[in-house]
């Protein structure tokens, strides 16, 4: 009963603390090791073989299948263990090599004040409510959406990636040639552009709206970045996912974050976004996660309590 | 020169013989095949009519196009008597009442047929269709699982998939009775059983069916049935219409 009691309590925390970007989520112990980040991922990368991936009938290489997500908790830089939504990890940030986003002065200053006013009962905290994680009202980004793990699909004039978390999706024209729009026009996963070099898929993401979080605790970036993706298989059940942010409005230097994407169900890393869960003979689907559907009382009591919609972070002049 | 001229004739009467219609019920045009041995469905597609404002016969009305039913047969849906009076309430309130207006996930087939393209994109085990409508997402599964057990809920159903030669054929089942069929009431309850045809009639062109089945409902089955046309644009792409967070942001005064 006691225990069942703190479970309970536990659950409810989470609940509390996010209620849409909690599910699906584990929940971390206190104790463990930091998770592995952008140094680990680097070393091990080293020792790896050279590796000539099965192929595509077009001769590209074969990206297709369900690709575990890039971070179990949803923190950039290191952190320690905060609490069972938050464990401890290592920073994702490959460059600079310190793994501390390079902000601009007024920009960190912003970043902190996001963190300070989540209200999630954290050290640091002021009491006050700002802004929640912007993926609490069931938006995604690039590249925050591989976070979450996808399905990918693959033919020779598209890529698409296919999360289950919010039923959200991504599709990208390789090698078409047209102009990404004017900056008249953005969006929230931004305008994206794949081509091949080599064996490895880049994805150049422009047209970004600027008002999603590069993770769930305040860093961010603006409508002016340019995101660069990088997908390379480097073992049959490994891609290289590397992902440079060129922001002159937030950051003082481009960054790099480096990530491994795992093969679903080839090793610890959760399904995350590409499914997981199911039962069964249905393991490899991806059931429907309608996020929004679900969540008109967590929108309509975060705005009673005060927090403000996070419309995008803009530079001082 | 004659016979070269006869040869000429020959070969186009060859050519218009071998287009002629041929007996209902069968295909005229084979689509390639993708990669894995499928019929090529695969590109971006969306419907040229006004079956997102109403499936059946309306007039125009302001900021609304007259339109013909995309019902098959008479053009009206064969409602029971209480349903019939409950479609009529639903279009006297629709601005509340439905879901669009509410940046719910459409359901089948109304997604089908809603004012934004959508894409289809193959793998082995399955057709996806990727929906610039609120990034909504089908996994069409064609992996030899049957529909899973219920009660189950969702918005978009469970999709299972066949292929009848070149048609896809979609059964779907499991959902909410909480989408509607178009902007003007038409509605189905929870039993709603969808039956889904995709079948290609020429390089840009696809025939879409859909048998609708809800015995709570409706007197009996009917089809709804329309043409779906390949974006023809140089370089197509799917934007994105994220329906809820432009609702949540307008109405979320800081």
């Amino acid at each position: 009963m006691r225990d069942s009691l703190t479970a309970l309590a536990a659950a409810l925390a989470v609940v509390l603390a996010t209620p849409a970007a909690a599910a699906g989520q584990g929940m971390f112990e206190v104790g463990n090791p930091p998770g592995p980040g952008a140094k680990s991922w680097l070393a091990e990368r080293a020792t790896l073989p050279p590796y000539d991936p099965a192929r595509m009938s077009d001769g590209r290489p074969d990206l297709r299948g369900r690709w575990g997500g890039s971070s179990s908790g949803d923190v950039i830089e290191d952190t320690e263990y905060v609490d069972v939504t938050t464990p401890a990890w290592e920073s994702h940030v490959s460059n600079p090599a310190g793994g501390k986003l390079p902000y601009q002065p007024w920009a960190l200053a912003a970043r902190d004040a996001h963190r300070a006013g989540l209200a999630r009962g954290w050290p640091g905290e002021t009491g006050d409510r700002l802004h929640l994680d912007p993926q609490t009202f069931c938006v995604k980004s690039a590249p925050r959406y591989a976070q979450r793990g996808f399905d990918l699909a693959q033919t020779p004039d598209h890529v698409a990636m296919m999360l289950n978390w919010g039923h959200v999706h991504r599709s990208i024209p390789i090698a078409a040639d047209s102009a990404h729009p004017t900056s008249a026009a953005t969006f929230w996963m931004g305008s994206p552009r794949g081509h091949w070099e080599g064996d490895t898929l880049v994805v150049e993401v422009t047209n970004i709206n600027g008002k999603m979080w590069l993770d769930s605790v305040g860093n961010f970036y603006s409508d002016n970045a340019r995101v660069v993706e990088r997908f390379r298989l480097v073992s049959a059940n490994q891609i290289d996912y590397e992902v440079r942010i060129e922001d002159p409005t937030v950051f003082t230097e481009p960054v790099t974050l480096s990530y491994d994407l795992q093969r679903d169900g080839t090793g610890p890393r959760l399904g995350g976004g590409a499914g997981g869960g199911t039962p069964g003979p249905y393991a490899s689907e991806s059931w429907e996660h309608a996020c929004h559907e679900g969540n008109t009382h967590h929108v309509q009591e975060v705005h009673v309590l005060g927090f403000k919609w996070y419309k995008g972070a803009v530079r001082p002049e | 020169m004659e016979g070269r001229k006869f040869r000429q004739l020959m070969f186009a009467l060859a050519v218009v013989v071998a287009s002629a219609v041929p007996a209902a019920g069968q295909t005229v045009y084979t689509p390639a095949r993708t990669q894995d041995g499928q019929p090529d469905l695969q590109g971006i597609w969306q419907v040229v009519n006004t079956a997102a404002w109403n499936i059946e016969d309306h007039n125009a009305s302001l900021g609304v196009p007259a339109g013909r039913a995309v019902v098959d047969g008479d053009g009206t849906i064969p409602y029971q008597p209480w349903a019939l009076e409950q479609r009529n309430e639903n279009y006297a309130n629709r601005a509340t009442l439905d879901p669009e207006n509410s940046c719910f996930t459409s359901g089948v087939p109304r997604i089908t047929y809603m004012p934004y393209p959508f894409q289809i994109i193959q793998q082995p085990d399955k057709v996806n269709i990727l929906y610039e409508y609120n990034h909504s997402l089908r996994h069409i599964y064609m992996n030899g699982n049957p529909h899973p057990e219920g009660p189950i809920n969702w918005w978009m159903g469970d999709s299972r998939g066949t292929w009848e030669g070149d048609t896809l054929v979609v059964d779907v089942v499991h959902f909410t009775d909480q989408t509607w069929f178009d902007r003007a009431g038409n509605f189905h309850g929870e039993g709603l059983h969808v039956v889904e045809r995709y079948t290609p009639t020429g390089a840009n062109h696809m025939l879409y069916e859909a048998t609708i089945e809800d015995a709570a409902v409706f007197t009996r089955p009917w089809n709804m049935s329309m043409t779906l046309y390949r974006r023809m644009d140089p370089t197509p792409e799917l934007l994105e219409y994220e329906c809820y967070a432009y609702m949540i942001e307008e109405n979320w005064p800081n």
